[in-house]
């Protein structure tokens, strides 16, 4: 018996798919602003602060094993899918396993655990970044048509130390946002009943 | 038995070939691996999405995106020297025209003559656990969802003078996202009830009344990919 409750049924799957598609139409329109160079380094402050209300959402519907995981693995793969590096997908997964875990400490209930498991499993955000620190090259040869301009500019702002800078800021930016998620949700979902 | 209706002539792919071809199309077109190696397969695949609109009978929407194309081409060839700053946003654009929106007509194709049941009964076939298909047949659908419910709110607020860019960025972000979760999670709730009435939950094996089989034009495509994947890996070696 509680094998099988503990097992994900189609409306866990519906909800991770319906929190999923918010997430990445958020994560696109956030992302089309990158364009701009120096938009391309704020992503990372801005992704996870706005992603943060419907994950908090997202969070009080995970009571099984598993739905952070999914999620996770489904926005990687988006990202790969829409042109980033199989980067967020590697890293995405991992991150969310271990969201996974720590969300499960807090027994699935726990504010400050589900804050702490956004802020981790946000990290796929950084991991689009990967691709410029780690492959400049490769990754602007396929950029060509941005322009010198373009190029030299975010090579300017990005330098190799920026790397870890860049992931501190986003678990900081993934906890404000979480934070900001659970406020909004208290304010408007928990009074109409919804959360 | 086999319940034989002729409706599975509306669409021409198997989803598996259209999943393939999307794959293959952004790792070519988008990503834009293989560079000059490829150029043959890079237009081929560019103008595959446009003979599946054409054959969809979308007549307007495969003109347009085939007046597009050469247009791009041609201001591409005439972009090719050093760039001011107005030129490189003009090339900007053109990256993303030609970069991103195969692959955009590609995905609308798919979306649009994909039923779920089909694809969820070619992902079976595919023994793709039911744990990956359920979540992103539900994306597939949910997609136009959001993007439609995100403008009618937007209609809502701009109607109460609530604009992007108001007086406090905060508020403006949060009247338009509150509604927006809070409407698209009721929506949610009703596809997980219409999902259990329809027996998803039941663990039995499900049946599909479109006869999902690859045809000639599958195989057709099936081929043309693994072309570009081999071409791409030992390609080098040839020229």
């Amino acid at each position: 018996m509680d094998t099988n409750n503990n097992r994900l049924n189609a409306k866990d799957l519906i909800n991770v798919g319906v929190y999923t598609a918010i997430c990445a139409v958020i994560c696109c329109a956030v992302a089309i602003s990158g364009v701009i160079p120096v938009m391309m380094l704020f992503l990372v402050v801005f992704v996870p602060i706005l992603t943060g209300i419907p994950y908090m959402m997202f969070l009080t519907k995970v009571k099984k094993f598993g739905m952070i995981l999914i999620l996770n693995i489904l926005m990687g793969a988006l990202m790969w899918v829409t042109g980033m590096s199989y980067y967020a997908l590697v890293v995405g997964t991992i991150a969310g396993l271990i969201a996974e875990y720590i969300y499960r400490a807090g027994g699935y209930m726990s504010k400050w655990h589900g804050i702490a498991a956004y802020a981790i499993s946000g990290l796929y955000c950084w991991a689009n970044y990967f691709g410029i620190f780690f492959n400049a090259e490769a990754y602007f040869s396929t950029r060509q048509n941005f322009g010198q301009e373009y190029i030299d500019a975010v090579t300017r702002l990005l330098p190799a130390w920026m790397c870890p800078v860049l992931m501190i800021v986003d678990v900081l930016c993934g906890i404000i946002g979480g934070w900001i998620g659970t406020k909004l949700l208290k304010k408007h979902f928990v009074k109409a009943g919804i959360a | 038995m086999e319940y034989k209706l002729d409706r599975n002539t509306h669409s021409l792919l198997d989803p598996r070939t259209k999943l393939l071809l999307l794959f293959t199309s952004s790792v070519f077109v988008v990503g834009s691996a293989g560079e000059q190696r490829m150029r043959v397969f890079y237009w081929i695949l560019v103008f595959i999405p446009v003979f599946l609109l054409f054959m969809e009978k979308e007549w307007k929407a495969g003109g347009a995106a085939v007046t597009i194309y050469v247009g791009s081409y041609f201001a591409q060839i005439a972009l090719q020297h050093e760039l001011t700053a107005l030129e490189s946003v003009l090339a900007l654009m053109l990256y993303i025209i030609t970069k991103i929106i195969p692959t955009v007509i590609l995905a609308r194709y798919i979306v649009r003559t994909t039923k779920v049941s089909e694809f969820l009964t070619a992902m079976h076939k595919m023994k793709v656990p039911d744990k990956i298909t359920i979540p992103v047949s539900v994306i597939f659908r949910f997609f136009p969802t959001v993007i439609e419910e995100s403008r009618a709110i937007g209609d809502a607020m701009r109607m109460k003078g609530i604009e992007m860019g108001a007086k406090k960025a905060t508020e403006a972000v949060e009247y338009r996202m509150v509604p927006l979760i809070a409407s698209c999670s009721i929506i949610g709730e009703e596809l997980s009830a219409a999902a259990m009435s329809r027996g998803l939950d039941v663990g039995k094996k499900r049946t599909c009344i479109w006869n999902i089989k690859m045809g000639f034009f599958d195989w057709v495509i099936i081929v043309l990919c693994l072309v570009c994947f081999i071409w791409w890996g030992i390609g080098g070696l040839f020229i």
